[in-house]
């Protein structure tokens, strides 16, 4: 969801602008049929957080389960829970933020396991400007900001600015739907960037410019420890097709520890799968491995969720009034379907 | 030469390409009289305006107005075509000031003349009217009076009721007759219509094609004022009987 | 001077005005003034009323759920709710679209002259012109922001670059369509090359001009939008829709496409109110006495011949 987009956007975006791009991943041959599930992803377009999908489908973990499998992207990256919402996608991929508000809106959708385990969203500055919890105001004072404008940025930048001690008038955030954060950075048309670790930094190092850049997670200056991406469905679906959902969950699992064991593999499944996803290989096999680390728990589990992060999520939401109330944490969740 | 003479042309000739349009001419229009041209298509009688008027440079021959020679110079005659060619995004007083609006520009005396002529000739209700709103009679009367305001004593109409119905077109014959007496302007009068040739002119120059020349130049012996009786005349008939029997073909 | 003989006079007003006879200028009198009034303003407004009761009977009927489609009446409560901070926004969308409009207008009325006026820059502009229609809008925003930074420039550009073709192409249609004749009568009267312009190529290609800048007011308000939504630095009304969207603030949605709707309506209406007044004979059959009309001072009436 959070990655430079370097072209990528402009392409995805000119082929599935106004409409759903649907991929079909043929199904193995099997003799039992297969139940259809319709999968939506959070972006328009494919990138590497898409792997265990592709892996899934590749080495028949889907077929295995039983499932015939269709990816769908939507058009923007706040339609994945409408999507789920209408039935236009049994299983989605959505973030914990975005859950919030749907839920807060009537959305009757359901977590069914984390994707990552903890929030690795930060803020970033090119080589050799500084970014510290300790200077904050005086970095980000008077600065030009990026932000995705989506609901993820927009309840974790109240965070950092309250950290610093700063209004968002004394900063200046300059909103890009189209998500050009290290173009913009490295023009220098923005101060700080934006975006999840793993999206930026494979983005970086695989740009071609020398040295690192500044880091500063969001977790440091204040913003919430939350997972960000979870595997969604809706209640209703999730009460009609048990055996489906738990099969998914299920596949998924053996291709996420698959795709963790290869790596190489894995990202090369990918760029076979989407030849026209616009990110070069090794963007996609960097951002794969910077991703993988997230995935675990501390207690080296997959996909577990728990009521503290859930109920941290609803209060951040409400503290900065995207939701009116906060409901119990057990609303949003339920880790019954997990393998 | 004479000195009544307000228009000489000297063996003025024009060719389109191959196709001589007008073959050299030589031609005295005296002062303050009323000449018909009649011809059929392609005779060279829109040639020969246009060349008098300034807008087309003769291949052959000088143009000599009063006492100027303005051979292939525009602004030197007034001109009034079959369409009545008022702006139709102007009414009727700033149209008659047209000219003025062209060149130096409109002054007061402009409107106030504007104004003059209109209430003279019967539109002067219709001053802030548009175009449109005028029948076909009404707006070349007004072209006419934008053709006078003008000032120049020569005056080139080219089938100028071509365009009415037959009733209009007499009524509008009547009262051009009466704004020449008043005007005291030299016309060149073109006309298909041979009736019309007649009923309006002093002389009628008969012209024909290929090449354009002019093959007949006659008094017309009608006296003036003129009314509907001149219509069947003896002399309306014979000159007509002769006019025809040129364009047509004897027998 | 004999005034005309009563014959003739009233032959010149009598049974030979081309219109029926009636009254067309509008007057507290003319009772046709109101019948107009309703006819071209209620006619709309009833259509838009059923429109919207059709709306809420969709919602109603069909149970759609609120996050999916609002009702009319929670879509406008949200913008009515939230007019404080809407109203800076709608503000913003309107300066950029008249801003771009007028670039576009202006470029345009220009390039169409140009192009009229010489032949071979025509032939080399006019491509040119066609390939910049062809790259779609969308894909503008991008670059644009780039080059011209997050303020309102990009924005202007976009709806500039909208506007303009129409205007252009309308603008070489009529002047190339101006009557020869009367050019040459124009000539004839040994006008100049400037006041011939003037006076008689633009005003005759008036209509076209107008034609062109009605189309572009249509799509001006969608290029302001694009613009916003392309990267920018500040709030603005397609932004405040974005995250509305993301916010599964549906209702909000709704209410701030109405919104833009009416923006875009309006202007639109501008444009067609400018053209009212600035072709009154289009209208009229007799001209307003405005102040703009210098009367006669009553000066010495010359002779005429």
């Amino acid at each position: 969801m959070y990655t430079s987009r370097m072209g990528a956007l402009a392409l995805a975006t000119s082929l599935a602008v106004g409409s759903l791009t649907v991929v079909a991943l043929g199904g193995g041959a099997s003799a039992a049929p297969l139940t259809n599930v319709t999968y939506a992803y959070d972006f328009p377009g494919p990138d590497f957080e898409l792997i265990p999908m592709v892996v899934a489908q590749d080495q028949g973990f889907f077929t295995e389960a039983g499932l015939k499998v269709k990816v769908v992207f939507p058009p923007d990256t706040s339609t994945t829970t409408k999507l789920l919402a209408t039935g236009a996608a049994n299983i989605g991929f959505i973030t914990t933020t975005d859950m919030g508000v749907a839920v807060n809106a009537g959305a009757p959708v359901l977590s069914i396991g984390n994707y990552t385990m903890s929030n690795n969203w930060a803020l970033f500055a090119k080589p050799g400007t500084v970014l510290s919890a300790k200077n904050l105001k005086t970095e980000l004072e008077g600065k030009k900001i990026f932000s995705y404008g989506d609901t993820w940025t927009e309840s974790m930048l109240p965070f950092v600015l309250k950290y610093a001690g700063l209004t968002n008038s004394q900063v200046n955030i300059v909103t890009d739907p189209t998500g050009q954060d290290l173009k913009f950075l490295l023009a220098g048309k923005v101060n700080v960037a934006t975006n999840t670790s793993n999206y930026e930094v494979a983005g970086f190092d695989t740009s071609g410019i020398k040295g690192k850049e500044s880091t500063l997670l969001g977790t440091a200056v204040g913003a919430p420890n939350i997972p960000i991406w979870v595997y969604a469905t809706t209640q209703s679906y999730a009460k009609s097709n048990p055996k489906t959902v738990a099969a998914f969950l299920s596949a998924v699992k053996k291709a996420t520890l698959w795709a963790v064991a290869n790596p190489t593999k894995a990202a090369t499944e990918f760029d076979k799968a989407y030849p026209t996803s616009g990110y070069s290989d090794a963007y996609s096999l960097a951002g794969w491995k910077l991703t993988i680390p997230f995935m675990k728990n501390s207690s080296g589990q997959y996909f577990t969720q728990t009521n503290a992060q859930w109920a941290t999520m609803a209060k951040a939401l409400k503290s900065i009034k995207l939701i009116s109330s906060v409901p119990s944490p057990s609303t949003y969740y339920t880790n019954k379907f997990l393998p | 030469m004479s000195n009544n003479d307000l228009l000489q042309l000297r063996d003025v000739g024009k060719s389109f390409g191959s196709t001589v349009a007008l073959e050299p001419t030589s031609l005295n229009i005296e002062d303050g009289s009323f000449v018909a041209i009649v011809g059929p298509s392609g005779c060279g009688k829109s040639t020969l305006f246009n060349v008098i008027a300034g807008l087309l440079k003769p291949d052959s021959g000088e143009v000599q107005v009063a006492d100027q020679l303005v051979t292939g110079t525009a602004g030197h005659v007034g001109y009034m075509l079959q369409k009545d060619l008022l702006m139709p995004w102007r009414t009727v007083e700033d149209n008659i000031t047209m000219a003025a609006r062209l060149t130096r520009g409109v002054t007061a005396d402009d409107r106030a003349e504007a104004r003059q002529v209109a209430e003279q000739y019967g539109l002067g209700e219709f001053l802030r009217h548009y175009p449109h709103a005028l029948s076909g009679g009404m707006r070349q009367r007004v072209a006419f009076m934008r053709t006078l305001v003008t000032r120049h004593p020569l005056l080139l109409l080219d089938e100028p009721f071509g365009a009415l119905d037959a009733q209009t077109r007499l009524e509008m014959q009547q009262w051009l007759l009466q704004v020449w007496k008043q005007a005291q302007r030299t016309v060149l009068f073109i006309t298909h219509d041979v009736d019309e040739s007649i009923f309006l002119s002093d002389r009628v120059l008969v012209m024909s094609p290929r090449p354009g020349r002019i093959i007949a130049d006659f008094v017309n012996p009608l006296g003036r004022p003129r009314n509907l009786d001149v219509l069947t005349d003896p002399q309306f008939v014979e000159l007509k009987s002769k006019i025809l029997h040129l364009l047509h073909g004897g027998s | 001077m004999d005034p005309l003989p009563r014959e003739l006079g009233n032959l010149t007003t009598s049974g030979l005005l081309a219109s029926d006879g009636q009254d067309h200028t509008w007057s507290s009198g003319n009772r046709s003034w109101q019948r107009t009034v309703l006819r071209n303003v209620g006619i709309p407004v009833l259509s838009i009323a059923l429109l919207l009761l059709l709306w809420e009977g969709i919602v109603v009927i069909f149970h759609v759920a609120p996050y999916i489609a609002p009702r009319p009446l929670a879509a406008i409560q949200a913008v009515t709710d939230n007019w404080g901070l809407l109203w800076p926004l709608v503000l913003g969308t309107v300066r950029e679209t008249i801003y771009g409009f007028v670039c576009g207008a202006v470029l345009g009325l220009a390039l169409g002259v140009i192009m009229a006026k010489a032949p071979f820059l025509h032939r080399m502009i006019y491509p040119v012109l066609v390939l910049s229609q062809g790259v779609p809008i969308i894909a503008l925003g991008a670059p644009l922001v780039l080059i011209l930074g997050f303020g309102v420039t990009p924005k202007v550009v976009i709806v500039a670059w909208i506007v303009f073709f129409p205007v252009t192409v309308n603008v070489v249609a009529g002047l190339s369509h101006v009557d020869k004749d009367l050019l040459n009568l124009a000539r004839v009267y040994g006008a100049s090359r400037w006041r011939t312009f003037f006076q008689i190529e633009i005003p005759a290609s008036t209509t076209s001009l107008f034609s062109g800048l009605k189309i572009g007011a249509t799509y001006a308000v969608t290029g302001a939008i694009i613009g916003e939504l392309a990267a920018s630095d500040g709030p603005s009304l397609a932004l405040y829709q974005e995250h509305a969207n993301s916010n599964f603030n549906v209702a909000a949605v709704y209410g701030t496409t109405m919104v833009m709707t009416a923006i875009g309506i309006s202007w639109f209406l501008l444009v067609v109110g400018s053209e009212v007044l600035a072709t009154p004979w289009q209208r009229r059959t007799v001209a307003r006495r405005s102040m703009f009309h210098r009367r006669g001072d009553g000066a010495t009436s010359p002779k005429v011949h």
